[in-house]
């Protein structure tokens, strides 16, 4: 009681001291339900049982209260229970780990204190459960997007097309403009790091500097674009929000997955074909549906169409390693329910799968609703391992070939055993003629009995004759010729098999046609207390928007049909984030961050749109071209904008020091996929060939994950095997083993699969700096650039004139020459004595020109793109 | 926990700061209605080097001696009359199993002799009796409890403040709120085990939303322990001081050309600090300047107590040399002795005991103590039940969330000094209950640190280390 007391005092003090000092007003809709959402709704709303028989969510329903009373009074916060509640701690529950802050309550006390006021008139009935307020559903994400008409602006000779009229309309309102255009050189850089990974070689960049065409930028934007390398850099970045691996992860063993690289492929080969984006998803999505599910005999855009679907099957999935339990299969519904969501959506739907979404208006229904649309295919119930639900490539006439050069294999097979037994008889009765002439017969008996049947006399007979033992494995040593006659059956059987088509699998998403389950929403998510069953659908705040009905079971197709529809409706282009979502994942690996900065979050805790008007824009464009992502590429990359130098100046550094307005171009450090490949490029060793098998990931001896065919001996490591040049192929195709980090990769930040990621991370850390400067792979590299240079010429000058332009993209300056010639000088002078001191037998000329290579690769100008 | 517990404990606090509080609704809040929180980061710069130092700390660095898997506190640290008396007996009350199939409620007494230690007379049992040597420098804290029964979530809960995967680890809000104090080493180090990792990987180490800066460095458990820490042999020593300072030209150039880019001076530090760990981690990792004794204490110079030994002893060095935090991991399950506990537990022991009463001696000995916090201990403890009751080979004991022992020394902590207690079989904390928040409330008490200010800004929410704010300091542990 005593504590009681102690409370009200404080809780009177407050209130006062509250009302003395309010300011600015508190608004429900804005400030307080949010609270209340997050931390109280659940119990006291949302669930079918009212906790305490309280409904916090409306107010009057706060003002008349549940078992204990009202739990709210107006202007008085110490009388309110709902205060007390809260202050005390004793609401939440104690073993609710996340509770409202003290700043929370404060709000809520000040709302009561300033008299508990809300915006409009609140609904007169409202259901028990999921309620979504009119302010929600105005969740700026969640309107349909609207063409905007252009702004006007001040400096409208700025701009180069619509895009620059929304950024400089904002610009505009904080008294900042664009910076000068970039030079040629920065350019053609920037636009090919943007659009390939790779810097421009410096015939390229010369013959861009020199241009005078005034087509000459959109030339080479278009050229860019129609290079295999864009399909290569743009592929990546969808792979990172598809969570892409080579390997299922979650047990130890981290299993391969041999064949998903032909989903990898495919999504290289959409960007490349300028595949619209429509098409994309719904491949993605129901390619199985579109090719009309029958997988014995399919031509190449069906296979195409169902490689489509290795986008549902990259999630995480120990389920065919140890993880094949309920647990295991439902931990991938829902991972892939997340990947999906976040990667199309960009809304955190999975946060609804235990409860009611705390801020995001998703109901836990709505979870399942979208569940249901894949659960017929991913069904917990009756479910496949990985290995067990490859799609065969083989079509029906390989089918055919294959069992008719078995039948081959076979025939010969027989031939060969006839032939075999004809020259043993033969070689046997060559030797038993040698014989003395009264044995011949009895050793010819002995051996006419089965071996476990002769007597001890006959067994002594064969053993005192032992030239009459012929077998297969003996023959060749009785007649060579007969021996290498029956090799020739067995090289012809190799032959043919090795003619046959190696069959190859897809990791795809099929559905069967079975009867589909019923989908139930798991009492706190848990699959084991299933409540009522839903039927598929879109999220509630969304229905209506676009018009396509998901079907619960499509009776023309021998499938359900919901993907299909379901990936129908989000291309439908009347939803309002697909598109949005899309453009701003493009504009975000232009300039660094998107216009929404949560590329995976357009919910409430997502980040909110710097130009909102300027997203709505080009996602309607988007949707006008035919989805066309290239479109979307060229604009964006022939904006002023986007032609800005990056030099900051201290008035826009003051405004807007994150460069969010964009009065000057971002600089990005390149990810570690490009900081590789681009190395490669420059020291002349990148492979480009594209496409196929992933190159594997080893251990080296220091326990390194580098690029390796595995050799173990007793679990240490064998005799390395050569990788013929593989090792040097684009980053993309190395193997992305989730246990196996490539070494070179890791420092640079990898997409963190958790499944999926939908923005990278850039840090700079010292391990970086410590790969540069000594890591085999980069003094390798160096060495490599400095060889490819030393073929060039024996000059020095010449060398570092020429490593500066592949390295930067630039001439080098008379400054920074003389600077470069002084250090290739002396760096041969300290080398050379450093080999004669510790006796090694490397040249120092060429070596002082490595080192000089790898302090261009290791520089600032090099690992960023400006 | 108890409610009236809970409710005094608010009042006291929120009565103490209502000034504070108050001075908040006035200007911030309002403020901050007004603009909705911005969850970037970007331009923002992050690194390691030192902070201000809180004038109240009083702990600089830690060690944390990470024992994953439960050790039983049963068998070790908490005697009990009751179970000795009532040894092979049904258990009376009710008990949480993590094995529903292998559980047993017969009481199983501790095979193992207890005896009273150092002025303080802190009992502990045969199996620990190095640990037992340090007795009157070291608080025992006989009644933790996180109370979600799963390694992985207690393992979060100890470790990165919540049960939920992917928070950062205290070690990296350590960093991230103090930074190094050393700018020629990792400020935050986790030094692995030779064997699996322990239950949740790269999670215990990793610094989830706060900048990758404040992941801990991984030690590897086999030479070399960094990778890329060496130069190659044709660079060694002053080409590669040339080629340093060389590149650092390019990057001031680089620098001047485009001034105020962050990162482009976060690089030049790098190189830096990298150049300077080639030596100093070197230096920090090569043992050979430790005397005899030295390693002898550590039991390098047997083999049980090698590996454990050595790292402890590298924990030290790393520590001397301006660490902030460093992190020892056993390996994955080391402690987790559902079965066969008879032979496992003292082999798990033999491995540890030594070297981790040593590190405490060596630390007081060298005068650092006083500002290392030492920690001993894991997720959870073990039941006083039998759990496999099918032969004295194969008996075990079961998970404990509950009530647990671990124990800390130095950077203010209480020496001989035993704090809680469990019920009358050891099986839940009772008295005095530690949390995992209110532990590690007072951790950051001792560095000096707020656990309401530090905070991070993430998807628009202020994200702490202890996101209740009903955490405590517990003022008995304190020296």
């Amino acid at each position: 009681m005593k504590n009681f007391c102690l409370l009200a005092c404080f809780v009177t003090f407050l209130a006062s001291a509250v009302q003395l000092s309010a300011a600015g007003s508190v608004s429900f809709e804005k400030d307080v339900r949010p609270i209340l959402k997050a931390h109280c709704f659940h119990c006291h709303g949302e669930e079918e049982e009212l906790g305490g028989g309280l409904d916090l969510r409306l107010k009057r329903l706060m003002l008349s209260g549940g078992d204990s009373g009202p739990a709210l009074i107006e202007s008085q916060p110490d009388q309110s229970l709902l205060v007390e509640y809260l202050t005390s701690g004793l609401m939440p529950p104690e073993d609710v780990a996340v509770r409202p802050s003290q700043q929370e309550i404060t709000t809520i006390i000040n709302w009561i204190a300033n008299g508990a006021v809300i915006e409009g008139v609140e609904p007169a009935t409202i259901d028990r459960g999921f309620y979504i307020t009119e302010k929600e559903r105005q969740f700026w994400s969640f309107k349909p997007v609207f063409r905007p008409s252009l702004p006007t602006v001040s400096n409208p000779q700025l701009a180069a097309n619509s895009i620059d009229l929304f950024l400089l309309a904002r610009l505009d309102e904080v008294e900042l403009s664009y910076s000068s255009q970039a030079s040629r050189e920065t350019l053609i850089r920037r636009a090919s790091l943007d659009l390939t990974g790779l810097p421009p070689d410096p015939q390229a960049v010369q013959h861009f500097v020199n241009n005078t065409d005034p087509a000459a930028y959109e030339n080479l934007i278009d050229q860019l674009l129609g290079s295999p390398q864009y399909g290569e850099r743009w592929g990546r970045h969808w792979l990172d929000a598809a969570g892409y691996a080579d390997s299922e992860g979650q047990a130890d063993a981290d299993v391969e997955r041999p064949w998903a690289y032909f989903y990898r492929d495919y999504v290289v080969k959409s960007f490349n074909q300028g595949k619209p984006y429509d098409q994309f998803v719904q491949e993605q999505l129901a390619g199985d549906e579109l090719m009309g599910g029958q997988f014995a005999d399919m031509n190449a855009e069906q296979v195409e169409q169902l490689t489509g679907t290795g986008y549902l099957r990259m999630v995480a999935d120990g389920t065919g390693s140890g993880a094949g339990h309920d647990e295991g299969r439902n931990a991938v519904v829902s991972d892939t329910l997340k990947m999906v969501t976040t990667s199309l959506t960009g809304l955190t739907v999975g946060c609804a799968q235990c409860h009611n979404h705390r801020y995001d208006p998703i109901s836990q229904k709505d979870y399942y609703r979208i569940r249901a649309i894949f659960e017929p295919a991913m069904n917990w119930k009756s479910w496949k391992a990985p290995q067990n639900r490859q799609v065969s490539l083989y079509t029906n006439t390989d089918r055919e070939t294959k069992a008719s050069t078995e039948a081959q294999i076979k025939e010969i097979e027989a031939e060969r055993v006839k032939k075999q037994q004809e020259y043993i008889d033969a070689t046997f009765n060559k030797e038993i003629a040698k014989l003395p002439e009264d044995v011949q017969q009895s050793v010819r008996d002995a051996h006419a009995v089965a071996e476990k049947e002769r007597s001890e006399e006959q067994k002594a007979l064969i053993k005192k004759y032992p030239s009459t033992v012929v077998t297969p494995g003996n023959l060749y040593l009785f007649d060579r010729p007969a021996s290498d006659d029956l090799k020739t059956f067995t090289q012809r059987q190799t032959e043919l098999r090795e003619e046959l088509k190696p069959e190859e699998f897809l990791r795809a998403l099929s559905e069967p046609a079975a009867e589909p389950p019923v989908t139930y929403v798991f009492s706190r998510g848990n699959f084991d207390s299933p409540l009522d069953p839903v039927e598929p659908g879109e999220l509630s705040v969304l229905s209506g928007l676009a018009t396509v009905e998901i079907p619960t079971n499509e009776e023309s197709r021998s499938t359900t049909g919901r993907r299909l529809a379901f990936a129908e409706l989000l291309t439908s282009g009347e939803h309002p984030l697909v598109a949005r979502v899309m453009v701003n994942r493009i504009w975000s690996h232009h300039f660094g961050t998107g216009i929404v900065d949560t590329p995976g979050d357009f919910g409430f805790l997502g980040g909110r749109p710097t130009h909102p008007e300027l997203l709505d824009w080009l996602a309607h464009e988007f949707v006008q071209s035919g989805w066309n992502i290239k479109h979307i590429h060229r604009l964006i990359m022939t904006s002023t904008a986007y032609q800005q130098t990056s030099t900051r100046n201290d008035q826009g550094n003051e405004v807007d020091r994150q460069k969010r307005l964009l009065w000057s171009m971002p600089v990005r450090r390149m990810e570690s996929e490009a900081v590789r490949d681009s190395i490669l490029a420059v020291s002349g060793m990148l492979d480009q060939q594209m496409a196929g098998k992933a190159v594997p990931v080893m251990a080296d001896r220091t326990g390194q994950w580098v690029i390796g065919k595995e050799n173990l001996n007793a679990g240490r490591p064998g005799p390395v095997i050569d990788m013929q040049g593989q090792e040097y192929r684009r980053s993309l195709y190395v193997q992305v083993r989730r246990s196996r980090p490539l070494a070179v990769l890791e420092p640079f930040d990898l997409p963190e699969l958790a499944p999926n990621c939908t923005k990278r991370p850039s840090s700079t850390v010292s391990t970086q700096s410590l790969e540069l400067l000594n890591s085999d792979f980069v003094t390798a590299q160096a060495r490599f650039f400095a060889v490819r240079l030393s073929k060039l010429s024996q000059d020095i000058e010449t060398q570092v004139s020429v490593a500066w332009r592949l390295a930067f993209s630039k001439e080098i300056t008379d400054e920074k020459k003389a600077a470069a010639i002084e250090f290739v000088t002396q760096m041969q002078a300290l080398l050379t004595k450093q080999y004669e001191e510790k006796q090694l037998n490397d040249d120092p000329v060429i070596d002082s020109v490595a080192v000089f290579c790898q302090a261009l690769i290791s520089s600032n100008q090099f690992l960023y793109i400006e | 926990m108890n409610k009236n517990t809970n409710r005094r404990d608010l009042l006291a606090s929120a009565g103490m700061s209502l000034a504070g509080l108050l001075a908040a609704i006035n200007l911030k809040d309002q403020r901050l209605l007004a603009n909705p929180a911005k969850p970037d980061l970007i331009g923002k710069s992050f690194n390691n080097s030192e902070k201000p130092s809180p004038k109240t700390a009083k702990a600089k660095a830690m060690i944390s001696l990470w024992m994953q898997g439960g050790p039983s506190q049963i068998d070790m640290f908490d005697p009990k009359e009751e179970l000795m008396k009532r040894d092979g007996e049904t258990f009376p009350g009710d008990i949480k199993y993590d094995n529903a199939a292998q559980a047993s409620s017969k009481i199983m007494a501790p095979p193992w002799k207890f005896r009273a230690h150092g002025e303080c007379g802190m009992e502990m049992s045969e199996l620990v009796p190095n640990m037992g040597s340090i007795a009157d420098d070291i608080t025992l804290i006989r009644s933790m409890h996180t109370g979600v029964n799963n390694h992985g979530q207690s393992i979060r809960a100890m470790n990165s403040g919540t049960t939920a995967a992917m928070h950062p680890v205290l070690g990296s809000w350590l960093t991230y709120g103090l930074g190094g104090q050393t700018s020629s080493l990792p400020p935050y180090m986790a030094l692995i085990d030779p064997g699996q990792l322990p239950v949740d990987g790269v999670g215990n180490w990793h610094n989830g939303y706060l900048p990758s800066i404040y992941q801990g460095t991984v030690i590897r458990p086999t030479e070399p322990r960094i990778l890329n820490l060496t130069p190659p042999i044709r660079l060694e020593g002053s080409p590669q001081k040339r080629l340093l300072s060389y590149l650092q030209e390019l990057n001031q150039s680089d620098l001047q050309r485009k001034p105020g880019e962050f990162d482009y001076q976060a690089r030049i530090d790098m190189y830096e600090l990298a150049a300077r760990m080639q030596t100093a981690a070197v230096e920090a990792m090569d043992l050979s300047g430790e005397t005899q004794e030295t390693k002898m204490l550590y039991g390098i110079d047997r083999p049980e107590t090698k590996d454990f030994g050595t790292r402890c002893l590298i924990a030290r060095r790393m520590i001397e040399r301006g660490v902030r935090f460093v992190q020892v991991f056993t390996q994955n399950q080391f402690w987790d002795h559902h079965g066969s506990i008879l032979k496992s537990l003292p082999n798990a022991c033999k491995k540890v005991d030594q070297p981790s009463a040593a590190l405490v001696t060596d630390l007081k000995r060298r005068g650092l103590l006083e500002e290392t916090i030492v920690h001993w201990g894991g997720e959870m403890g073990r039941l006083p039940v039998i759990q496999n009751d099918t032969g004295s080979q194969n008996v075990g004991r079961d998970h404990n969330t509950y009530g647990f022992s671990q124990w800390v020394a130095g950077g203010g902590f209480k020496g001989g000094y035993i704090h809680g207690a469990t019920d009358e079989f050891g099986h839940k904390a009772v008295e005095d209950i530690v949390n995992h928040y209110d532990y590690h409330h007072t951790l950051f008490h001792l560095f000096g640190l707020d656990p309401e200010a530090l905070y991070f800004e993430h998807n628009g929410q202020k994200r702490k280390l202890i996101e209740t704010d009903q955490s405590k300091i517990i003022t008995k542990l304190l020296a």
